[in-house]
């Protein structure tokens, strides 16, 4: 029963993986490894005594240890992977800002620029008419 | 002898050098502190404005100051770095940087340029190590240790870079730094860039508020991030330049 209920845990994340990269709310780069979580997931929770069978072939008495050790550890790469990625973000978007920031200040000096031409310009030809 | 006439003497590149002031809710004393410079020097004004609240932009520009304005909010580094990418672009060949608060005199300016502009150094620190509580001092000691500095003031704001320094903290390395201190000085000491103290005055702060130091939560996370920086950025051999202290 247990194996039932864990495999269609396994089935359902597949599905809203897929589910969710049909919509576009999930990038097929990001899906793609959670796709593979949730095979491994399906394949563990249908057929447990596969697990048993790594496990004996490690030499670890207790499977489920096996089991939560990995899961703990792969949790943990995924963060880290998410914060150099995010870590990535932020530097572009950082420089982005700035760039903007420059592009900003640039436009308005020209636009000041061009606001005192047109003023000089502007009296230049009112002295001439007078 | 005046700023102009230390342009005059031809020691330097001081012919475009340009003051960039990253500025947060300075409304207040933003138009004093301008007013101050221009009456000390006539190099151009640029205030880095850091997505302000206020009518820190309106005061700034009424005072004189062209204004670099930040969509979004970057913290103190983010904006300082903004205007050195500025000046990088528009070529600048010596930047002058200041706070916004009114603790920088601008008659330092003289003394602080001279490092840079006679070849001594590529970059110099205002420090004025006398300012400060017993707890910011207990912190420069602690980030002195864990970093491996012997700089005297790490935290001031005051300095002033050459094109050298100028092209190394705009780049992409320095962007994720989130304060001037430590990495900064970390990374310039990293590419053999010499750093000088210079001893000048500063006042207390016109509006009697630290962006960094302003409240013990603050205080915790800046000291833990930045020992963790000095710490993984520390030069393991000693070969960094041991800086000359001027004034």
């Amino acid at each position: 029963m247990a194996s039932l209920v864990t495999g269609c845990i396994g089935l359902l994340v597949a599905f809203s993986i897929i589910l969710l990269m049909r919509k576009d709310k999930l990038h097929v780069s990001h899906g793609l490894g959670w796709t593979i979580v949730a095979v491994a997931f399906t394949l563990l929770g249908f057929v447990p005594s596969l697990f048993d069978k790594f496990s004996a072939f490690l030499g670890i008495a207790s499977p489920p240890i096996l089991a939560l050790t990995l899961a703990i550890a792969i949790l943990v790469i995924k963060i880290l992977l998410m914060d150099i990625e995010r870590s990535r973000i932020e530097l572009r978007n950082q420089r982005l800002i700035q760039r903007l920031a420059m592009l900003e200040a640039e436009m308005r000096s020209k636009s000041r620029k061009e606001n005192t031409a047109s003023n000089e310009q502007r009296l230049n030809s009112g002295t001439k008419n007078q | 002898m005046t700023i102009t006439a230390l342009k005059d003497e031809g020691k330097t590149m001081l012919s475009s050098v340009a003051i960039m002031i990253p500025a947060f809710n300075e409304g207040e004393v933003i138009s004093q502190v301008i007013s101050e410079i221009r009456e000390a020097c006539d190099f151009p004004i640029f205030v880095i404005d850091d997505a302000s609240t206020d009518d820190t932009i309106l005061k700034a520009k009424k005072a004189g100051a062209n204004i670099i304005p930040l969509p979004a909010q970057l913290g103190a580094w983010g904006a300082m770095q903004t205007g050195l990418r500025y000046a990088l672009r528009h070529g600048y060949d010596v930047v002058i940087t200041m706070d916004a608060d009114g603790q920088h005199e601008a008659s330092a300016l003289q003394d602080l340029l001279r490092p840079v502009s006679q070849g001594v150094a590529d970059v110099s620190i205002g420090a004025c190590t006398e300012r400060g509580s017993f707890m910011r001092k207990f912190a420069w000691i602690l980030m002195k240790k864990f970093s491996g500095l012997t700089l005297e003031d790490i935290t001031s704001g005051l300095r002033v870079y050459n094109s050298k320094a100028i092209r190394e903290l705009a780049g992409w390395r320095a962007t994720l730094l989130d304060y001037q201190d430590i990495g900064v000085l970390l990374l310039l000491q990293s590419k053999g860039i010499k750093i000088a103290d210079v001893k000048v005055p500063m006042q207390p702060r016109l509006n009697g508020k630290s962006r960094v130091f302003n409240s013990w939560m603050m205080v915790i996370y800046y000291m833990c991030q930045t020992l963790i920086l000095g710490l993984s950025k520390r030069q393991l051999a000693r070969r960094y330049h041991r800086p000359r202290v001027v004034g």
